[in-house]
């Protein structure tokens, strides 16, 4: 299922979380790691200057440069390059939704994972609508994982999905992978639709009644085939707020759900973009499946 | 003739002479061997008696001194009006001293030519239009550069830049193959929300060609997806070339003359490859002036045109937008303050002005648009024009230099700007940097995207 693993890295702390579950699933899965990193931004037209994407300042990358990157990242990573079969570092300069995707596309790897967001770094937000994983999730070929804390490293394999579906085109892909994911590491699947009914006034029957219709709609929806470790969920509610809430109920130790907004504006999309506050308040590492090529 | 390993009088004509220079950091090295280069008297004015034709000759000659230039340049205005800074006198303590000394000139006085050449004139060319005479001195200062550029004069950056279009084409190094494979890969990343969408390479006989900027495949290949989108909903019968794909010209920037000649013929030898019946290019501005005003003449194309029609990118969206191939849902359209940036090299140097107006009147609520003042051919230039914005070295002149291009938009009171241009785009992107007035910049491409009213027949069918 996994084979190559990218994980896109700043080398701050905050992508730690991230890097732990990428380097354990490859030792656990035999998988290798790619480590990939954005070292700068490209700005003032055609010059060589870029803007660190950690620091914000500006730099000039030459090759000096950016053997001091590689370094730093493998000695922030010694370790965990170490502990598994195969790994390598790549650092490139530009825009970084556009570069993971760039090498996320030509190393055809099967799962990208990310760390938590860096923050609104005016280098290369500016002009550019959307955050970094909004953009990777919408156009990844392959499933991405994002781990916003340490907390959310998983100590162990992955013994509990949550699969969360809105029953778009895009949550079949998701279904797809939270299946295949759960056959393959033996875990517990949870499917859970959470039914939105903010703004509509509806009396307890008819909440009843919609909820047993979801319910079937999710079996008649999604073909489970000989697999018997699964639940089917239905809660009313707002939905990122009752799929955290069903995650910590299961002890869930992954979340797959499907990315399918349109919307990269950040003032339209981010507020509503139920996948980033799941990730943002959930436990554990979330994943977003958007195509079918890998799942 | 003390001659640098990398300030030197030889263009970069290879990847490792362009990485060697690319790892002096800063060029630091560069500037420092640029102090001991020598002046090719010889050699100088053997070109400017080859190479200066008569209208140069005439302006150098008739200029009376008059001033009436000084308050035309935006960077006379910006930098405390000193004498300096007016026109005719950057031109004539530079360009005039060395015709006059027959190129008898020494190591400082080329350095000091540079200087004025990068970082005291864009070649906007706006003072040419306040001059009773009509002196260009733009023009005079581009025919400048190339002198200076044959002496090895030249800042780092823009050595570079040239050296990029002698090896790959591009003003970045982005290869064919790299270029292919970005628009397979554009398309395999638009086709879902835009079925049926293509971006077809080398296709013979289409309607229309299109070329970009090296920058575009390089960092943000979401622009030639944008292109796409555009020709896709309007019905265009479109190409891209594999190779001559590649519009703009450092070359030009740097003065690098036989290099701009090189980089348009071989967008003119694409254009004869695909035979399409026009060509049109991205939203740049300086690409457009080297493909199609310039470019004629420097491949000595006997009409002055390029070999088709060559439309800039806002020529065919205002005729997509007339002619109802792409069509704006009103109530999307932009209804707050927004403004207008006209960039120089085709607004004034092609008197394009209308037709970016004519655009806005499809996706600006009527009483929205607000005209920057001056405008139209008169407005400033962006401050980041003719290779300034890339510049290390000319960082605080070029941050300075912005400062007009700031006045004017604060005076809108608007905080979206229309940027039709790559170097505006970057020039009010690093304004806001520097100075942080709370702005927002867009190309022309993702606004109309966000407000097309797209037949049914191309939306994608499940949702």
């Amino acid at each position: 299922m996994f084979k190559k693993i990218l994980l896109a890295t700043s080398g701050a702390p905050s992508t730690f979380g991230a890097a732990r579950v990428a380097f354990d699933m490859a030792k656990r899965y035999g998988a290798e790691v790619l480590v990939f990193n954005v070292m700068g931004v490209p700005t003032k037209a055609f010059s060589q200057e870029v803007n660190d994407v950690r620091t914000g300042e500006k730099i000039e990358i030459d090759d000096e440069y950016q053997s001091w990157v590689e370094e730093e990242l493998k000695s922030t990573f010694e370790k965990q390059i170490e502990s598994v079969e195969f790994s390598k570092i790549i650092t490139t300069t530009g825009v970084p939704h556009r570069e993971i995707l760039r090498a996320a596309r030509a190393e055809d790897v099967d799962l990208i994972v990310m760390g938590a967001s860096s923050g609104d770094s005016s280098a290369y937000r500016k002009g550019y609508p959307g955050s970094t994983l909004q953009k990777v999730a919408k156009a990844a070929r392959c499933p991405v994982m994002t781990v916003h804390r340490e907390t959310a490293s998983y100590w162990g394999g992955f013994s509990n999905i949550v699969f969360a579906t809105d029953f778009s085109k895009q949550a079949e892909n998701a279904f797809k992978f939270a299946l295949a994911s759960a056959k393959e590491l033996n875990a517990d699947l949870t499917v859970l639709h959470a039914l939105d009914i903010s703004g509509k006034l509806l009396d307890q029957n008819a909440i009843e009644d919609k909820l047993i219709e979801t319910r079937s709609r999710i079996r008649s929806s999604y073909d489970f085939g000989d697999f018997k470790n699964y639940d089917v969920e239905v809660w009313e509610g707002v939905p990122y707020v009752e799929i955290v809430k069903m995650a910590r109920e299961r002890s869930a130790d992954l979340i797959v759900m499907a990315h399918h907004s349109h919307e990269l504006d950040p003032e339209k999309a981010r507020i509503g973009s139920t996948m980033e506050q799941v990730i943002l308040r959930a436990g554990c590492p979330v994943v977003s499946v958007s195509k079918p090529d890998k799942v | 003739m003390p001659e640098g390993q990398f300030c030197n009088k030889t263009p970069i004509t290879t990847d490792e002479q362009l990485k060697a220079t690319l790892n002096d950091k800063g060029g630091k090295q560069y500037y420092e061997e640029m102090n001991h280069l020598d002046v090719d008297s010889e050699k100088l004015w053997g070109a400017i008696q080859k190479t200066m034709k008569s209208r140069i000759k005439t302006w150098l000659e008739i200029c009376a001194h008059c001033g009436l230039c000084a308050e035309s340049c935006f960077l006379y205005q910006v930098n405390g009006r000193v004498p300096e800074q007016v026109p005719s006198y950057k031109i004539q303590a530079t360009l005039g001293q060395i015709v006059k000394k027959k190129g008898k000139v020494d190591n400082e006085f080329m350095q000091m030519c540079m200087e004025t050449a990068w970082s005291k004139c864009t070649c906007c060319n706006r003072c040419g239009m306040y001059c009773p005479h009509g002196i260009d001195m733009g023009i005079m200062f581009g025919y400048l550069r190339g002198l200076l550029y044959s002496q090895g004069f030249v800042p780092w950056e823009l050595k570079i830049g040239s050296g990029m279009h002698r090896v790959y084409r591009a003003q970045m190094d982005v290869t064919m193959e790299d270029w292919v494979e970005t628009c397979e890969w554009m398309a395999e990343e638009t086709e879902e929300e835009w079925p049926g969408l293509e971006i077809p390479v080398d296709k013979v006989g289409a309607d229309i060609m299109y070329t970009c900027n090296a920058r575009e495949p390089k960092h943000y290949p979401e622009d030639i997806a944008e292109a796409a989108i555009l020709f896709h909903v309007a019905g265009e019968n479109w190409t891209v070339p594999s190779e001559g794909w590649e519009q703009t010209s450092l070359s030009m920037f740097a003065g690098d003359w036989e290099c701009c000649k090189d980089n348009v013929q071989n967008v003119y030898d694409a254009i004869e490859r695909l035979k399409p019946k026009r060509a049109t290019g991205t939203e740049c501005g300086h690409a457009h002036r080297a493909t199609v005003i310039e470019g004629p003449y420097w491949t000595g194309r006997p009409d002055g045109q390029p070999p088709v029609p060559f439309l800039h990118y806002v020529e065919w969206l205002a005729e997509a937008l007339r002619t109802g191939k792409l069509k704006i849902d009103p109530s999307k359209r932009i209804k707050e303050p927004v403004t207008l940036q006209d960039s120089c090299n085709y607004v004034r140097n092609q008197g394009l002005k209308d037709i970016t107006r004519e655009i806005i009147s499809y996706i600006v609520e009527p009483g929205y648009f607000v005209e920057m003042a001056p405008t139209k051919e008169h407005n400033y230039c962006c401050g980041g024009g003719g290779g300034f914005n890339g510049i290390g070295k000319y960082r605080e002149q070029r941050n300075m230099a912005l400062r007009k291009k700031m006045d004017q938009i604060l005076d809108t009171g608007c905080k979206l700007v229309i940027a039709p241009c790559h170097n505006c785009w970057d020039a009010i992107r690093d304004l806001e940097e520097e100075y942080e007035i709370g702005i927002r910049w867009s190309f022309l491409k993702p606004l109309v995207i966000k407000m097309l009213d797209v037949p049914e027949h191309l939306l994608p069918k499940d949702e």
